[in-house]
């Protein structure tokens, strides 16, 4: 080892200490704003994030098509009875669902949702880490993105949280990541809980929901939504619904298991929620 | 040895490992393996500095720390501190302790991947996250997954080190 301090190592580590030490200085002191090597790595890998994207897509469509041609006719018979569905809808003068599907939603979302000021942006990474869920996205601090913002799918489904911003890139946390923790609401009983993530739950791409009052009498298929409580989050958003009831360990009181509505593996476009107004 | 030799073989070596990140996120991170992504940087960092020794291990050791505190969404920037020592270890490991060889490599890997998991159990455990049966649970998968890719991880870097390596980093 006497070596290794001899040949400049001690040098090395020293640098590695103070690397190490300044950037997470530097990420205590800023919160939800990246360090300044990662926001240097974000910025610079952006177009490659976006072309590694394409080609991922790319392969994914190869792959669907050499291997899953039983589920594609399955699936080719069921756009077909879509497209059949579409064309009755054409007839009696909807010309809408002619156009992009899901320019329509976000219109419609738009619509239903005056109160959200939204920012599109793309997936451009999932995390290479299977201890969290995370996405990252192909919008930052120039287009006003903060940390805390909710990022939704065309559908108004809750994605999950922004919770790290670089300039032209940003770092959602997903609905099943551990680290979750938002009010929820079931509006077919008008309860209140929380909604939690899981470690356990998360590998599967699920989470929970917690703090359920006593009285509640919740079945599988009820609609959780955002409750918006003190503020932070818009009120309702659909995050998800119920797969089953189980009781905690000590027995005492029950837990519900959520399936989220986005599809978080799949999802390749999504709004961010800049700023919005609390309705009374 | 030359300046410009010494940046010939840095340069190859450092094309070695975008090869082995651009693995990682084309193919691993979209389509993951037995349920997990396989961690194949901190294989890469081993490989090196069995070959190379502990000193060019350190130094290895750290650009790969850069590029994973970087580049691997959600992670901090201890990795860089991790990635040095797991290439100073490694790297004085293959020189006074293990074979320097395909076995050194997969043992010093196995260690070093069981340390960065530990790095990740040890602050969930102490947060109350989860318990410890599922974070190990996951820790053993991720690991054994990895741990497939030492050979074609360890058989590209000896390529490089076949060609260009074997002198000291400084």
């Amino acid at each position: 080892m006497r070596d290794f301090f001899r040949n400049n190592g001690a040098w090395i580590l020293l640098i590695a200490v103070l690397l190490t030490a300044i950037l997470s200085i530097f990420s205590a002191l800023f919160g939800g704003l990246t360090d300044p090597l990662s926001n240097l790595w974000g910025v610079l890998t952006s177009p490659i994030r976006g072309i590694s994207n394409s080609f991922v897509s790319w392969s994914e469509g190869v792959y669907n098509y050499s291997f899953r041609y039983e589920q594609l006719e399955k699936e080719k018979a069921a756009l077909e009875k879509r497209v059949a569905e579409l064309e009755v809808q054409t007839a009696e003068g909807n010309l809408a669902i002619q156009e992009n599907q899901r320019l329509k939603d976000l219109l419609g979302l738009k619509e239903r949702r005056p109160e959200f000021d939204f920012e599109a942006a793309s997936v451009t990474s999932r995390t290479s880490s299977n201890w969290e869920a995370l996405l990252t996205i192909s919008k930052g601090s120039i287009h006003d993105i903060a940390p805390g913002d909710c990022v939704i799918n065309e559908h108004g489904a809750l994605i999950g949280i922004v919770t790290e911003v670089g300039i032209n890139w940003s770092t959602v946390q997903t609905i099943v990541d551990v680290n979750t923790n938002l009010g929820g609401l079931v509006p077919r009983t008008d309860s209140t809980a929380i909604v939690e993530g899981d470690f356990s739950l998360m590998l599967e791409g699920r989470l929970k929901l917690t703090y359920l009052p006593e009285d509640t009498r919740l079945i599988a298929g009820d609609l959780v939504l955002t409750s918006g409580m003190n503020g932070t989050y818009p009120p309702g958003l659909i995050i998800g619904s119920i797969q089953e009831l189980k009781m905690e360990p000590s027995g005492m009181t029950q837990y519900a298991i959520l399936a989220p509505k986005a599809d978080l593996d799949e999802v390749k476009q999504v709004f961010v929620i800049r700023d919005f107004q609390m309705v009374e | 040895m030359t300046k410009n030799a010494f940046l010939f073989k840095w340069f190859w070596y450092a094309m070695a490992l975008l090869l082995v990140r651009a693995v990682e996120a084309l193919v691993f991170d979209p389509f993951p393996l037995f349920g997990v992504r396989p961690m194949l940087l901190p294989l890469a960092a081993v490989a090196a500095a069995v070959l190379e020794g502990p000193v060019a291990g350190a130094g290895f050791g750290l650009g790969v720390g850069l590029l994973c505190s970087s580049a691997w969404v959600g992670e901090g920037p201890l990795l860089i501190l991790s990635m040095t020592v797991i290439g100073a270890l490694a790297g004085a490991a293959a020189q006074y302790g293990v074979k320097q060889g395909y076995i050194g490599c997969l043992l010093c890997s196995a260690g070093a991947l069981a340390a960065i998991d530990l790095g990740r159990i040890l602050p969930r455990l102490l947060n109350r996250v989860t318990t410890l049966v599922p974070m190990l649970k996951l820790a053993g998968t991720e690991i054994l997954v990895s741990l497939l890719f030492v050979l074609p991880i360890y058989l590209l870097f000896r390529t490089v080190y076949s060609r260009v390596g074997g002198t000291r980093l400084m």
